[in-house]
Order: structure tokens, then C-alpha cells, then sequence
């Protein structure tokens, strides 16, 4: 041991907490004797002395300040800028999370239209377990490719059906997760871009409709700008926001990836008065949503609570799921087939996914992810021949063209993300969007803190980033030899068996009353 | 608004109006002034250096979000205060009031830090926790 020459930390310690009492005499006596000067260092060490005896005497909650005093301090003062400092220096450029900055800085040239060629090589590490395209060795040309078009409502004929030309939809984020400003950058951004945008589950999305973009409104298990005071859904005031023109499709969020199997969480740092008001809730606690709907206890109900928002709002109407139980799911499509009704789209949320705040242990350890989630969704309704009653959308961490392409391949039809967009807006993955504090404004109610989003130059960012995720989607849409999304199949990936696709041992499925049908029996 | 918080404000308010009518005599260079900094060996750039010192703490005092940083500056600068009065200045006179007065300024920054001892930084965790057992 080289214990001579190491600092001991104890002794400093010790050393400083003796050190400050006596600089504080030494300045005293230096101020009276030689200058007054000196008195600056004697109010100084005074005033620390009298902290200390205060951490190591009075304090009892922290074990370090109470042995060591301010040095102890030093401690969490180091680790409160830790995020920072590995953010800034230390973290390499794949390893931060959700995003790493290599993914992060795709979406910043994206939505600041700067070209993002790279050279010599990926960063990513090329083992056996990611998922590539297969692409061909025919490509289409881009002449040959088909415009893109998908009409929600169209297998019911509905008077309503409502058409997007790009595969792009912002997901689910309410004013109250988002500040006002985020908000009218995204959706008019999304008016720009010619793409919908959902308004999260916040009650009447009166910022969202200041800009006149294309909505979808969420329904949340809380149902708010449409409950009842028990919970339950108020049909009249369903219908009325279901009439303004700016709605065109309802989504009912049965989970939700960041907390499957849990509701909506609104942190009460983040209420204002304001968003009581229109969420219809107090604002001394935190807004938490009950974790399913009142009316959805079971496959039957559910899909009649499907086609009474379908009857009511007379719009297309889809419901949100993080993957659970695949049987519990077959259940309810089999339960859709002997109604004969059926959703007009599903989307599925990984459970990689969320800008919402929940808590730690759901956030990482409930849910399936959002490509094995989303092949067996596809699987299951293609098994039960009902694969063409509805459309499909994926959502949890397509940030990116060459995974919102995977997801595409594995059946959806067109691709949700908020992440994506908030990062287009400028997040920097300051990871707090629940505390109001975000520095860039994006998550926060703070006006001091959003007066640096300007909603004009965000709202651009927004349509770079959309542009250049259809360009580069386009891309590898030729590249992969096919001339529309809708000929993208499963064969199309190069699936390791590694790869958490590839990862899916046959489950038992006692709840499932058709288990012995099941395809992953 | 809590009860805590208008002390809080009347203290802030008390500390800013004797600090501020202060910085006039000093800026001023009243002789009563240069006499009391001229006595302790600060005159003059001492007396100014002083007075900026507590026009920035009087400014602090006056916005919510900065007074408890206002409170500590001043109680800084009136705890050197009062150290001065006991060594070198005196309590004869017009410089007892004066120091009376620095007491009372030293009073009042001291309620303002405790009332809002929850806005430092660092400090408010360990108290929190303390105050929570």
C-alpha cells in the first residue's frame, strides 16, 4: 500500500473542520491589528464555522455532513452536477440514455436541415443481435415510388375518414406535460407539415387547437374535458369536442408504455392554475389517472366502449395499448370478430416508450418492447384474417428512419413519436421533464424558462425534421426494392437470433380461454 | 401569501430602507462617513466597495426569487459592521445609533434567511431532511 502518499479524506476533513474556526480568529485578529480588510475573511469564516457546527451538530439526516462537515458537503455537491459533467465529458457518444448523442444529434440535423453523412464506419457496435433491412438488389427508383396514403375509417365506410399523406404522427403529449410554448411550436409545426397531432390526455387541448393542425384527441382513463365527476365518460361533452373541425380522430389510451398497467401522472410541481381548470382537478397534489377505464373491465365492454365512442363522436376512433398478455389480447380481437366491430386503428407503445413520468419501477421493468409487441400484434390479427379492418401504428423510441422502417416492416402503418419531435424542438435530455424545470423549456410552465422556445423558429424545426424523415425513409424504401410502405413485410429485416425478436419463448396463457389456439402456445 | 412570508417581506423591507439611506451618506461622502472609514483605514475605496456591497444586497432584498441571497449578503456585511463597532469605531454618540442600527439590519437578514432558509441552495436539502425527523 502506498498509503503515505494518498490523501486521507478523514484527516482533511477533520482538518478543515478545525482550520475554519481558527482562520476565523486569525482574520479577526489580522482585521483589528492590521486592516480592516482582513474583516471580509473573518465574516466569511464565521459564518461557515457556524454552518458546520450546524451539519456536524444540530443536522442528523445526512450521515456524511454530521462525521465530515462541509468537506462532506463537497460530496453531493460533485455528485449533483454528475449528470452534467458525464453528459458534457465523459459519456461516450452510444451510451447515454434514452438517447444516446449519436441518435440525439441525427434529429438535431434533421430538424436544423444539416446533412448528416458520416464516415468511416458505424458507431454502433455491429454484433449479432441488431436488426438490419434487407434491402435489394433492385432498388426502385424514386419516380417509380407510390405517394403515400393512409385513410383511417375507410373499412367502415365512414362519412368522416380522415387521410394522412405522411407516415408521421406527433404522439400523445398534453399542455401539462408540455408548456405552452412546446405545444403551439409542435402543433403548428405539424399544420406546416401536413401531419396530425395527438393532444395527449389533458382535457380540452385549448393550446393544441390555437394553431390549426390536424388533431387527434386522446382520451385518457381519467377522461379529462370529458368526464363525468365518478369518472365515467360524459358523452355530451365528448360529442362536443369531437364536432370542432380541427378533431378528426379520437384515441382511446387503454396503457401506455412508459407506465403499462398504470394512469397518467401529472407531477403537482406542474400545476398551474390553469390546467386544474382544465383537466377539472386540484392542484395541491399530484394528477394521477386511475390505471384503466371504468367502462373497459373486460374484452366485451371494451369493444362496445369502442363502438360507443365510434357512435358518439362519428369519427375514426383508435385505441393505444402497450402489450401486455398476448393472449389477453387475442381475447379481445376475438371478441372484435364475434361483435363485428372493430377499432379504426391500434396503436402499439413499446414499452421503451414515454415522455410521461411514472414511476422508476414501471418505467423500466413492465411492458413488452415495442418490436416483439408489435409482430405479435400483427401475427395475432393476421391469424384471425382481420389484419385489413384496422391500421396499425407503432410508437416507443422511432427517432430514427432505420427504425421507424423496422416497425414498418413488422406491420404498421405509420409511425408515432414524441421524443423524436421534442428533440427536434431542442431537448437535450436533461431527463427533467417532471420537476418544471426543464432548461429548455420544453417541459415546464416557467415563463422565464420558455421564453428561449421560440415558437416560429421551433415550428420549422419541426417540418425539417419531418421532410428529412420521409426523405431518408424514401431512401431506404428504394433501397429495400419497394415502391410503397405497404410492400414492407417481415422478410424485409435481417432478424438475429439474438435479437429480441427472436427472443420470444412460448408463454402459457391460463387467462386466455383460447390458449389452445394460441400462435404462441 | 403565509403569514411567514409577509414577516419575511417587512424584514426585507426594514433591512433595504436603513441600508439604502446609508448608501447616500456614504456616496455622498458625508464627513460623518469618512470619519467612521477613515478611523477602521477603508477610506475611500473601502467606503465605496462597502456601499456597492449593500446596494446589491438591498437590491436582492427587493424580488422574492433573490431575497434569502440579499439576506445572507447583508447579514455578511452587517456582522463586519458590528465586528468594526466593537474594535475599532465605537458606540460614542451618533456611532452608537449607527450601530444600533447595523444590529437591526443584522436582525432582520437573520429573520429573512431563517423564514426562507428553504430557498438555499444545499443547505435546504440537510434541512429538510432534519426537519422531516
Amino acid at each position: 500500500m502506498s498509503a503515505k502518499i494518498a490523501i486521507d479524506l478523514h484527516k482533511l476533513a477533520k482538518t478543515v473542520n478545525i482550520a475554519i474556526p481558527t482562520l476565523a480568529v486569525l482574520f479577526f485578529l489580522a482585521g483589528w491589528k492590521l486592516s480592516f480588510y482582513f474583516h471580509f475573511g473573518t465574516v466569511t469564516f464565521i459564518l461557515l464555522t457556524l454552518l458546520n457546527l450546524f451539519y456536524t451538530r444540530i443536522q442528523s439526516g445526512h450521515t456524511l455532513l454530521r462525521n465530515f462537515g462541509i468537506m462532506g458537503q463537497a460530496r453531493y455537491m460533485m455528485e449533483s452536477i454528475g449528470p452534467e459533467l458525464r453528459q458534457y465529458f465523459f459519456a461516450n457518444d452510444t451510451e447515454e440514455r434514452p438517447f444516446d448523442r449519436n441518435a440525439r444529434s441525427e434529429v438535431y440535423r434533421k430538424a436544423k436541415n444539416i446533412d448528416s453523412a458520416a464516415s468511416f464506419g458505424s458507431q454502433n457496435e455491429f454484433d449479432e443481435t441488431e436488426i438490419k433491412i434487407r434491402h435489394s438488389m433492385y432498388p426502385v427508383l424514386h419516380s417509380e415510388q407510390v405517394p403515400f396514403s393512409l385513410t383511417f375509417g375507410e373499412e367502415r365506410g365512414i362519412e368522416n375518414a380522415y387521410t394522412v399523406k405522411r407516415p408521421f404522427i406527433i404522439s400523445a403529449m398534453s399542455y401539462g406535460a408540455l408548456g405552452e410554448h412546446a405545444v403551439r411550436a409542435l402543433a403548428r409545426g405539424a399544420r406546416q407539415a401536413g401531419i396530425p397531432m395527438n393532444t395527449g390526455e389533458g382535457g380540452h387541448p385549448k393550446y393544441h387547437l390555437m394553431e390549426g393542425c390536424d388533431l387527434i384527441f386522446q382520451l385518457g382513463t381519467a377522461k379529462f374535458g370529458a368526464r363525468n365527476e365518478d369518472g365515467t365518460l360524459d358523452d355530451s361533452k365528448l360529442a362536443a369536442l369531437a364536432s370542432q373541425d380541427s378533431i378528426k380522430m379520437v384515441e382511446i389510451k387503454l396503457s401506455q408504455g412508459a407506465k403499462p398497467g398504470k394512469g397518467g401522472l401529472l407531477p403537482k410541481e406542474k400545476i398551474t392554475d390553469e390546467i386544474a381548470e382544465l383537466r377539472g382537478v386540484s392542484k395541491d397534489k399530484d394528477v394521477l389517472s386511475p390505471p384503466f377505464h371504468p367502462e373497459c373491465v373486460g374484452p366485451q365492454n371494451t369493444v362496445s366502449f369502442i363502438k360507443r365512442v365510434q357512435d358518439l363522436t362519428k369519427l375514426p376512433v383508435g385505441i393505444k395499448l402497450c402489450l401486455g398478455r398476448p393472449a389477453q389480447f387475442e381475447e379481445l380481437v376475438v371478441e372484435m370478430l364475434t361483435q363485428n366491430i372493430f377499432p379504426d386503428w391500434i396503436t402499439v407503445d413499446g414499452a421503451e416508450g414515454g415522455t410521461g413520468a411514472a414511476p422508476k419501477a414501471f418505467i423500466d421493468g413492465v411492458g413488452m418492447p415495442l418490436y416483439p409487441a408489435l409482430k405479435l400484434v400483427n401475427d395475432i390479427l393476421t391469424k384471425h384474417g382481420v389484419r385489413d379492418r384496422l391500421k396499425l401504428l407503432a410508437s416507443g423510441k422511432l427517432i430514427s428512419p432505420e427504425k421507424q422502417m423496422v416497425a414498418l416492416c413488422l406491420g404498421a402503418d405509420a409511425i408515432y413519436s414524441a421524443r423524436g419531435f421534442m428533440l427536434a424542438l431542442g431537448c437535450i435530455q436533461a431527463l427533467q421533464c417532471g420537476n418544471n424545470t426543464c432548461p429548455i423549456g420544453i417541459t415546464t410552465h416557467d415563463p422565464e424558462l420558455q421564453r428561449g422556445l421560440d415558437i416560429a423558429v421551433k415550428s420549422t424545426r419541426v417540418v425539417n425534421y419531418v421532410d428529412n424523415l420521409e426523405h431518408d425513409l424514401e431512401e431506404l424504401l428504394s433501397a429495400a426494392g419497394c415502391r410503397s410502405t405497404r410492400e414492407l413485410s417481415y422478410d424485409h429485416l435481417f432478424v438475429p437470433v439474438g435479437a429480441n425478436l427472436g427472443a420470444m419463448p412460448p408463454q402459457s396463457s391460463s387467462t386466455s380461454s383460447s390458449s389452445s389456439s394460441s400462435i404462441f402456445a | 401569501m403565509k403569514p411567514s412570508i409577509i414577516i419575511s417581506w417587512i424584514a426585507q423591507l426594514v433591512a433595504v430602507v436603513i441600508m439604502g439611506q446609508s448608501l447616500y451618506f456614504k456616496f455622498t461622502a458625508h464627513p460623518a462617513s469618512v470619519a467612521i472609514f477613515t478611523d477602521i483605514g477603508m477610506e475611500p475605496y473601502g467606503r465605496i466597495l462597502i456601499g456597492v456591497i449593500e446596494l446589491i444586497a438591498c437590491l436582492l432584498l427587493l424580488r422574492s426569487s433573490s431575497a434569502h441571497y440579499g439576506a445572507l449578503l447583508g447579514l455578511g456585511t452587517m456582522a463586519g459592521a458590528v465586528v468594526g463597532h466593537f474594535t475599532q469605531i465605537g458606540w460614542d454618540g451618533e456611532r452608537g445609533e449607527l450601530g444600533i442600527l447595523a444590529l437591526v439590519v443584522l436582525a432582520s437578514c437573520a429573520i429573512v434567511l431563517y423564514i426562507r432558509r428553504m430557498d438555499l441552495p444545499f443547505i435546504s436539502h440537510a434541512l429538510k431532511e432534519s426537519e422531516k425527523g
